[in-house]
């Protein structure tokens, strides 16, 4: 049997899917309700994200969470721009994974930034 | 040799209009797209959080701008959306044998359920409300 290389961006894709799938809801609940109503506010404060995100143990899971989340996207964009017409899947691939590294690049550094 | 193959027409941009199974499929795909918004803006946030309390209390005013609040009530919808889609196919891609038969689908996705509960529970409780 041929030998494939997609079994990576199905593995990240895979492992996103699942992350997203438990743990985005609840996040969006908390910047949202936030937003719409205030409530969080005190989690969301300035000191309170700085002490948080200080912590070495939520830096990794933040890592965890947003580099699975923009791969298993990007691996997906890759699917609907198929899905609606675009056939240069290469061109597509390149961008897609392209800008999930990047913001792979731009977690990392973000974080170390805290 | 010149054979006309039959090629089904087909729009590029409404395929999906055409059948409930596609427009299911079209449904959770591009959740994908709100998804990647979604963490692009989280990683902004965490540079904002860096350059201190000015620059994050920019990112939360950003979080409430009208454009802000619609975005993430999207983002909240396209959210469920995904983990329903995604627990909804967990039976097929995971087939749990227990001696002579296999656990039933529902039992798998139910537990998934659970264990969303028990992690946004988790979550609500470290953000201080819940």
């Amino acid at each position: 049997m041929a030998r494939s290389s997609k079994a990576i961006p199905w593995l990240l894709f895979a492992g996103g899917g699942t992350v997203t799938a438990f743990i985005l809801p609840v996040m969006i609940l908390i910047t949202g309700l936030f937003a719409l109503f205030g409530v969080f506010s005190g989690a969301l404060s300035y000191e309170t994200m700085q002490a948080f995100v200080g912590n070495w143990l939520i830096k990794i899971i933040l890592f965890g969470i947003l580099f699975l989340t923009l791969w298993h996207a990007a691996h997906r964009l890759r699917v609907v721009a198929h899905d609606f017409g675009i056939r240069a899947d290469t061109g597509v691939a390149i961008v897609v994974y392209g800008l999930a590294a990047v913001g792979t690049v731009a977690t990392v550094i973000a974080l170390l930034s805290v | 040799m010149s054979r006309k193959p039959y090629v089904r027409q087909m729009s590029k941009t409404s395929w999906f209009l055409t059948h409930s199974r596609y427009k299911h499929y079209i449904l959770h795909e591009v959740t994908c797209i709100f998804i990647a918004i979604y963490a692009v803006i989280l990683i902004f946030g965490l540079f904002r959080l860096g350059q201190g309390p000015e620059a994050w209390q920019g990112w939360l005013d950003g979080l409430r701008s009208p454009l802000g609040v619609i975005f993430q009530i999207l983002a909240f919808g396209f959210a469920m959306i995904h983990t329903w889609s995604w627990f909804k196919v967990v039976p097929q891609a995971m087939r749990i044998q227990r001696g002579e038969s296999f656990v039933p689908g529902n039992l798998i996705i139910g537990a998934h359920y659970g264990v969303l509960a028990i992690i946004s529970l988790f979550v609500l409780i470290l953000a201080g409300v819940a």
